[in-house]
């Protein structure tokens, strides 16, 4: 009699964790969702393979010294951080890869986050094992990377390129910043992105305002495009603040100080990051321009931008093609406005490519050749049309795919053209734990718990403090 | 999931550790079985258990930094971690966020997840469906269910806040923003993951109570009320016991929420713990400091598991 009581249960039991199967299978299966658009993506690469001939004939002086290689197999961490399907775009990429390099197989590995990245490598390194030959991570790693003693500088590999100076010369100056250290180069820009405004142009219009141009304008356009209607209001502007030093940045930038001067120093209370801080806090006491407090809108905000509930948000150029996809509006894409008229700032963000020291030195050798041929013009530019990230050399702008989807897409171009305000990404040794310390304060000021100025105060006591072990 | 399947069947024994059933007890000869028996599970603790945590105490008296080159190999520094955690108001506030957390959460989900399975135990048509309503979060990962909640969070239009707002409350809450409200609003989410599945075991605990007292209580005249504090309550003392060890553990073990709608913000006034673990070994990169950490972790979670048990049997001798 029992039994019958728990059968409904047992069955209850077996639908929900068929359900829960299906509901889990479903998450990685977002990230995949646009299936149809590896198809597209192949497309876009294809017409443009002929003219990839050319880049290619620098690589193959590599080649002869090793005729009839052994068949080499590497894999790639990499993370997915944006709305696009990763997954097929760098598979279809290996494939092409392979047919060019029979002997060469390259196994993308999905590794969560960013920090899942790292954390995985690093748990491998610890154990003793062989770390894959290359991986994708963040681009202000950089200092912890080679501190561990995880990462090869890639200056050999650049020197035995025909045109390696030109090579690393298109980069986009902007996304080297964090690329060299101690006289090497660590890193190739991969995905990269860059903190950018948008703003509803059609509700400009409207209201008879331009783009603003100085924290000023900046700040009452966000107070006349604030409308409340009872208890929700549609904010001037959405300015997420979670996880918070990355946003922040352009507005220190922007006041002509970044929030830190070296690998071991910080500037967090330079008065004109103070400054900066507390423009921050204004927006939403003196203003009213957006929400009190710290804003953990990361993930809303581009929804409530597209579908026209905020006016303005501050966010990472890669929302871009989910934001396109959605708002039925005129969307503005710019730089934040500097504190002077006619200033603006902007700071780059992303992965870059590096190569594992622990992998086997002919593995290197093939990641090398990966890194190569993933940067040419062609795949730099459909990676982006693919991804939203910007173009991280300046020669993909010259292929016919790129010059296509501006036409549809001019917006990519302003997102790239803020680059030329930006200041270098927050990276310096000890990041986790400076980074940490800054986010404690800096919360601690949006939140009024302490005034702007004792807190970057604090913070820059605290974060001289943790960084001295490193830098006496 | 097998733990609970475990206890349909044997109710009172609900802790593998209490199984000491001989195996062959006719022969005469030197029980070899039940040794092969419990060998892989031996090996996998030695293994997964007692080997990491014994290298955590080994860890712990080093100082070594992943991400300083001089630093990088361990050089034995006594109990200077220890010192440097104790002194250390960040390790102060994740504490008392810990405690806040563990006991704001555990009894209360435990309380649920009894009134819960209270409504749920009878047969009426449909009930399985509101066993599953019950049940369902707690079969979501926690990553997933964290997800949907950050959005209910969303400030201004959210559904948490339009629910408050429904029940009259005129306050648009920053609930992950707040530092006030960022720690309850992780509370929140693990109670309502956590109450179903803590109904689970109050639910086959009830289903297996012996109905013989039950109408020795009713011929007595017992009320409702009588009868699930004198009776029910304490048949289900064990699964209490049960439930409110893993219900410490599971607080002291989930963080992947706080991933998700935090990142133990703001100002680390979400940060407990294994969180603050997570940091320091992976931010940080700070072998020995992590080290020392885990040890108090694990030493927290012994001392209260043994005490639990103690108190328990006292109990139950008495």
């Amino acid at each position: 009699m029992k039994l019958k009581r728990i059968i409904p249960i047992l069955l209850s039991l077996v639908l929900l964790l068929v359900l829960a199967a299906c509901g889990q299978s479903s998450a990685p299966a977002a990230t995949e969702a646009p299936a149809a658009q590896p198809t597209k993506a192949e497309v876009a690469a294809q017409p443009t393979e002929p003219p990839a001939a050319p880049t290619e004939a620098p690589a193959q002086p590599t080649e002869p010294p090793a005729p009839a290689a052994e068949p080499v197999t590497i894999q790639v961490y990499y993370p997915v951080a944006v709305d696009a399907p990763i997954a097929n775009i760098l598979q279809g990429y290996a494939d092409k890869f392979h047919e060019q390099n029979p002997n060469i197989t390259v196994e993308p590995v999905f590794s969560g986050g960013y920090g899942d990245v790292q954390t995985a490598i690093q748990t491998i390194i610890d154990g003793g094992g062989e770390p894959p030959a290359l991986a994708v991570m963040l681009a202000t790693s950089l200092y912890d990377l080679v501190n561990a003693d995880a990462i090869a500088p890639l200056d050999d590999y650049i020197n035995a390129m025909d045109n390696g100076k030109a090579y690393m010369d298109d980069f986009v100056p902007a996304f080297m910043e964090n690329s060299k250290y101690d006289g090497k180069t660590w890193s190739i820009p991969f995905q990269r992105s860059a903190v950018v405004m948008y703003y509803n142009k059609d509700m400009f219009k409207e209201a008879g305002l331009e783009a603003p141009t100085s924290w000023q304008t900046w700040a009452e356009a966000g107070q006349k495009l604030t409308v409340k209607n009872g208890d929700t209001t549609n904010w001037g502007i959405q300015y997420p603040s979670g996880w918070p030093y990355w946003l922040f940045q352009p507005l220190a930038i922007g006041n002509g100080q970044n929030i830190f001067t070296d690998d071991c120093h910080v500037a967090f209370n330079d008065p004109k990051v103070v400054e900066a801080v507390q423009f921050y806090i204004d927006l939403s006491h003196k203003y009213e321009a957006m929400p009190k407090g710290v804003q953990s809108v990361w993930p809303s905000a581009p929804t409530d931008f597209a579908s026209g509930a905020t006016a303005m948000i501050v966010h990472s150029s890669g929302s871009l093609n989910g934001i396109l996809k959605q708002a039925s509006f005129d969307v503005g894409v710019m730089p934040l406005p500097g504190k002077a008229d006619g200033t603006y700032a902007s700071v780059p963000g992303g992965g870059n490519f590096y190569i594992l020291k622990g992998a086997a030195p002919e593995k290197q050798d093939a990641a090398w050749k990966f890194i190569e041929f993933v940067t040419q013009p062609e795949y730099v530019a459909d990676y982006s049309i693919n991804t939203g990230y910007i173009p991280n050399r300046t020669s993909a702008f010259d292929t016919d795919a790129m010059k296509a989807y501006l036409e549809k897409t001019p917006q990519m171009m302003d997102a790239f053209d803020a680059l030329q305000y930006a200041g270098a990404e927050f990276s310096i040794q000890d990041l986790g734990e400076v980074r940490n310390i800054f986010h404690d304060y800096l919360q601690k000021a949006y939140n009024d718990e302490m005034s702007a100025q004792d807190a970057m105060d604090a913070a820059q006591k605290d974060a001289e403090a943790a960084l001295k072990p490193f830098c006496e | 999931m097998y733990t609970a399947g475990a206890h349909y069947r044997v109710p009172a024994n609900p802790i593998p550790m209490s199984v000491k059933t001989p195996a062959v007890p006719n022969r005469k000869q030197k029980p070899l079985l039940p040794y092969l028996l419990i060998l892989p599970t031996l090996v996998f603790v030695a293994l997964f258990t007692a080997w990491p945590t014994l290298l955590a105490i080994y860890e712990s008296f080093f100082r070594q930094r992943l991400n300083i080159a001089r630093f990088r190999e361990p050089s034995f520094i006594g109990l200077q971690n220890y010192a440097t955690l104790f002194t250390d108001d960040r390790f102060h506030q994740v504490v008392n966020n810990t405690l806040i957390y563990a006991l704001g959460t555990v009894p209360i989900s435990i309380v649920l997840g009894f009134l819960f399975a209270l409504l749920v135990n009878r047969s009426l048509k449909g009930i399985g469906w509101a066993r599953l309503a019950f049940f369902h979060p707690a079969l979501l990962p926690m990553v997933s269910a964290a997800t949907v909640w950050k959005f209910f969070f969303t400030p201004d239009y959210g559904l948490f806040n339009s629910t408050i707002r429904f029940l009259g409350y005129h306050g648009a809450e920053n609930w992950t923003g707040n530092p006030s409200l960022a720690l309850l609003a992780i509370m929140l989410v693990a109670m309502w993951k956590n109450a179903g599945y803590y109904m689970l075991f109050y639910l086959a605990g009830l289903q297996n109570l012996p109905t013989d007292v039950y109408e020795a209580a009713a011929l007595d005249g017992a009320n409702g009320w009588q009868t699930l504090w004198r009776i029910t309550f304490p048949l289900l003392r064990r699964t209490t016991v049960f439930i409110s060890t893993i219900a410490f553990i599971d607080a002291f073990r989930t963080v992947d929420h706080i991933f998700v709608l935090t990142s133990g913000g703001p100002s680390r006034a979400s940060t407990v713990l294994l969180y603050y673990l997570w940091q320091l070994r992976f931010e940080n990169q700070d072998i020995g400091l992590s080290a020392a950490l885990t040890v108090i972790f694990v030493a927290v979670l012994l001392v209260f598991t043994i005490t639990n048990f103690v108190v328990s049997e006292r109990a139950e001798e008495s």
